[in-house]
């Protein structure tokens, strides 16, 4: 726990780097992940520019095949390791959590800011690798790619993933620890905010998935650097193998993107739907039961790489019954809309893109788990819209819903609310420009993954790559301002939404251990006792005297 | 459904979150965002349960592989734990066990205020940990010395022909080519087109038998070694010396390497021959050949005297089967990674160590000690699976 007035915001709390660097704050700490990961953000998106820009048209626009490899390599590497994956726990949860729970901290503030450097560190190794030629493997470190090429660049990308991997491991065993130990009095396990059991499923599977990806890529950095034969097929290993364990890992980190995406959705949408969410349990519920699906279904990535029938046939009846909570939270999000007071905030419109782009994402997702469908589709830009439907236009525009939503919280600044609003639409219109001809084009057979293509898919590239620059404006301006309203914008009060969570009866920004005095707990979702005393600023009104002091 | 279950002794009323500031309302070694010792001891009970939850599933992938290769060639894994020793994994099992025995007995005595006692198991911990690695490394050095180790490096001792495996690493040193002995004897054939062959005879108190010549390779007599590169290259025997390749150098000794690596006593006399001859003539140089015969003869005496028991050792278990080697992927992976976790608990043995001399640990606060434990009963678990797993093959 960190040191300095408690009585002041937790920016005036200490002064100086040093009182940053060291800190145990979790908001400190959770500010630096979200610089870090904007940062990165920028970094995964110029990526993605330039791949779209290589493919504006056939053959060389302005890199060759070479560079293309690794440019999108290193995108996928970035975002989904950089970027989605630390996005809403790492940055939003540290922040939000304790805040959400009436606690002063996490329960381990020194493995919190130990998590943060084993991910700064990370993220400068893979980021170092570029420096040395970058590797062109793809994401997801296939052997035997990944076992061939020069030594150095395979060694900073695999050891960053890994380091990246214990990061998140901590930051999981963190969270799981504060919400079973940390609940105030009159907070059970179901009078929790939807958000924080998203982030206990999604702790769930970072700590009981990601080792596996630890221990996967140690061995791959065996095999490179000693040979040890374990994926070598000439020494009598199994390079397959690499593909389940490496996808034991990576569809759980599916879920790791996806799950805190849809805590954060329930949240916004009963606070700016003025309505009590609909069905909590079944969401509360769909969120685990999603987080132990998520084990069970890796095997849908290898439907083409000679698994047996069996396999195939139980792993696609495993994957339609990952349908089932997706579809429950979708039902039960509607429902909450339904006769709603429903005000277009900026973080309200990023949740209604998320439910429809979600549940394109969703569906399309069943085309791939049908055995002969996906054989077809398998390694087509179908497959690469599918994904950046869940991972970018669900997981990643939930991130950015959550950040507006909770930038007032944790800055005290308001975001100029109508550049907001533009931005939000144009990476709504942007996103869907830049993916849906993907699915078109995918399904009449353009591979992933390739430089070139045949001119007849020109047109459907063209438009994506238009769609890319749309979203890639909307994205840059999103940050300018955000880091311009730090400066220039109005200062928040202390409940500008007019939401019933606990964070948002804490001073906007928090003191140093979140409440100058400890507050109170009330009914979850239930709007009746707060009101608007002028615009933008929510006061809770005690009509019904039924919260009780939280003690800490 | 409990509600505020989790909360152990509130503070009281009217103390707000501006105490945490304030370190004296809480004992030593409590953190002040815990609401008192208990909270803050469950909070890391919970707290290393779920990282011992994640160190298995760590290991999960290991056993995979181990279970999948099982599986998939049976045969490698039924072959190759006969390089095992299980006298050296018994005994650190034994070891562990102990040192797991020790380790519940400091939590124990943490709990009673017992100082000394708690020193006393901590230090036992400790010295079993460290003599497990001591073991670990034997076994490791052994391995290294006769190349069984994982992948391309895995290159025992193998008979020539690759029908006897040999296991004694004093006198075996691994690789297939210096395996083979070598032995020097003296020849001059000065000219290109001649023929070398070499025989090796053995000559034992049960009789004599002729040995296989794997290869030879020649050494030029005389200073300027690095002036007169050797012409001759490994080969076959016999060995043919190529036109154009000989530069004349005269006393030319050729070092002849010979299979069968089977131990010997001292009783046992070596005896190499070697001939010279004309090769078929080329038209380049048929003129002028000199005709040279029986040219050297060199004996050799095995360099170490080997008792009895050292002979004894020798195994006989037909040639590995192919892909031997993913035994012993497998094998130091496992045992490594476990090595590494067994490191990482001395020098945490060790931190707590220094702690209770000093005298940290009470009743109310003990639990760096308790979790130690769990975290190194969890690492003798691991090794209880690795020993049959690796050893107690059949």
């Amino acid at each position: 726990m960190s040191t300095g007035n408690p009585n002041v915001s937790y920016f005036e709390a200490s002064h100086g780097i040093k009182n940053w660097l060291y800190t145990l704050d979790h908001k400190r700490i959770g500010l630096m992940y979200l610089f870090g990961i904007l940062t990165a953000l920028m970094i995964g998106g110029a990526f993605a520019l330039l791949v779209r820009i290589e493919l504006m048209a056939p053959g060389e626009t302005i890199v060759g095949p070479e560079t293309y490899n690794r440019l999108f390599t290193l995108h996928g590497a970035v975002m989904v390791f950089l970027v989605i994956i630390p996005g809403v726990p790492a940055a939003l949860g540290n922040m939000i959590l304790p805040i959400q729970l009436g606690a002063p901290d996490v329960a381990f503030p020194r493995l919190n800011l130990f998590s943060f450097y084993l991910w700064c560190t990370g993220a400068a190794c893979l980021l170092l690798s570029i420096v040395f030629g970058a590797i062109d493997t793809g994401w997801t470190f296939y052997t035997p790619y990944s076992l061939g090429g020069d030594h150095t660049p395979v060694m900073l990308a695999i050891g960053g993933a890994f380091l990246l991997g214990f990061s998140s491991i901590f930051t999981g065993l963190n969270f799981l620890v504060t919400i079973h130990k940390f609940r105030p009095q009159g907070m059970g396990w179901f009078q929790m905010p939807l958000n924080l059991w998203a982030l206990y499923a999604t702790a769930l599977m970072q700590v009981l998935a990601t080792p596996v990806l630890g221990i996967t890529l140690l061995l791959l950095f065996m095999e490179h650097f000693l040979h040890i034969g374990i994926f070598d097929p000439t020494l009598g290993g199994d390079p397959v193998l690499f593909q389940h364990f490496f996808w034991f890992y990576s569809h759980p980190a599916v879920y790791i993107m996806i799950v805190p995406a849809m805590g954060v959705i329930s949240d916004v949408l009963t606070t700016f739907s003025r309505k009590p969410i609909f069905g909590y349990r079944f969401i509360a519920y769909s969120s685990v039961s999603l987080a132990l699906l998520s084990f069970l279904v890796w095997g849908h990535h290898m439907f083409v790489s000679g698994q047996s029938k069996l396999a195939n046939m139980v792993f696609s009846a495993l994957t339609f019954t990952v349908g089932i909570p997706a579809a429950i939270k979708v039902f039960n999000w509607t429902a909450t809309l339904y006769k709603g007071d429903i005000r277009l905030k900026t973080p309200m419109i990023y949740a209604l893109s998320f439910l429809i782009l979600f549940t394109i994402g969703g569906l399309t997702g069943l085309f791939l788990a049908i055995l002969s469908t996906d054989v077809h589709l398998h390694d087509t830009y179908f497959v690469v819209a599918h994904f950046h439907y869940v991972m970018m236009g669900s997981g990643l525009v939930a991130f950015l819903c959550g950040l507006h939503y909770w930038w007032p919280k944790f800055t005290g600044r308001m975001y100029p609310e109508r550049i907001a609003q533009v931005c939000a639409v144009g990476v709504f219109i942007g996103f869907n420009l830049t993916f849906l001809p993907q699915f078109v084009m995918g399904s009449r057979g353009m591979p992933r993954r390739y430089w070139d293509y045949d001119p007849e898919f020109a047109i459907f590239h063209q438009i994506s790559t238009i769609g890319a620059i749309i979203l890639g404006i909307s994205m840059f301006t999103q940050v300018i301002y955000l880091m311009a309203s730090f400066k220039i914008g109005k200062k928040a009060p202390k409940n500008p939404w007019g939401a019933s969570t606990l964070e948002w009866d804490a001073p906007s920004p928090p003191t140093l251990y979140n409440f100058p005095e400890p507050p109170e707990v009330h009914e979850i979702y239930e709007y009746d006792d707060i009101v608007e005393e002028s615009p933008d600023n929510w006061v809770r009104v005690n009509r019904k005297g039924t919260g009780t002091k939280a003690e800490h | 459904m409990t509600a505020g279950h989790d909360h152990h002794a509130p503070h009281g009323p009217g103390s707000g979150h501006d105490d945490h500031g304030d370190h004296g309302t809480h004992p030593p070694g409590i953190q002040h965002h815990y609401d008192d010792a208990q909270h803050q001891f469950d909070s890391g009970k919970l707290g290393i349960w779920f990282f011992l939850a994640q160190e298995v599933l760590f290991f999960s992938a290991l056993f995979v592989a181990y279970v999948l290769y099982r599986h998939h060639r049976p045969e490698i894994f039924a072959y190759a734990h006969h390089y095992l020793d299980v006298k050296w994994g018994a005994i650190n099992t034994g070891v562990l066990i102990v040192s797991s025995l020790s380790a519940a007995w400091a939590v124990r005595c943490a709990q009673l205020a017992q100082r000394r006692g708690l020193i006393l198991c901590l230090s036992i911990t400790l010295v079993c940990a460290c003599g497990f690695l001591a073991i670990k490394y034997i076994e490791y050095t052994h391995k290294i010395h006769e190349h069984i180790l994982f992948g391309k490096k895995f290159d025992p001792c193998v008979s020539s022909g690759g029908q006897h495996l040999l296991t004694n690493g004093d006198h075996c040193p691994g690789t297939k080519r210096s395996a083979c002995r070598a032995a020097d004897v003296d020849l001059r054939p000065d000219q290109p087109g001649w023929q070398v062959a070499c025989k090796v005879k053995e000559t034992t108190p049960t009789g004599t038998r002729e040995l296989p010549v794997c290869e030879m390779e020649a050494h030029h007599h005389g200073p300027a070694h690095a002036a007169n590169p050797p012409c001759w290259e490994i080969s076959q025997n016999p060995w043919v010396c190529k036109a154009g390749d000989f530069n004349g150098t005269p006393g030319v000794a050729a070092l002849v390497h010979y299979g069968d690596h089977a131990l010997r006593g001292s009783s046992t006399k070596i005896e190499l021959e070697c001939d010279a001859a004309k090769a078929p003539p080329t038209p380049d140089y048929a003129a002028d050949l000199p005709v040279v015969g029986g040219l050297g003869q060199g004996t050799f005496q095995p360099k170490q005297k080997l008792s009895d028991h050292d002979l004894g050792v020798q195994r006989s278990m037909g040639p590995p089967p192919e892909h031997t080697n993913m035994f012993f992927s497998i094998y130091f992976c496992m045992t490594g990674l476990h090595g590494i976790h067994v490191l990482a608990g001395v020098i945490v043995c060790i931190w707590l160590l220094i702690r209770a001399v000093k005298g940290h640990f009470t009743p109310q606060y003990f639990g760096p000690v308790d979790y130690f434990a769990l975290y190194w009963h969890l690492v003798d678990l691991i090794w209880i699976f690795l020993f049959p797993l690796l050893y107690l093959i059949h």
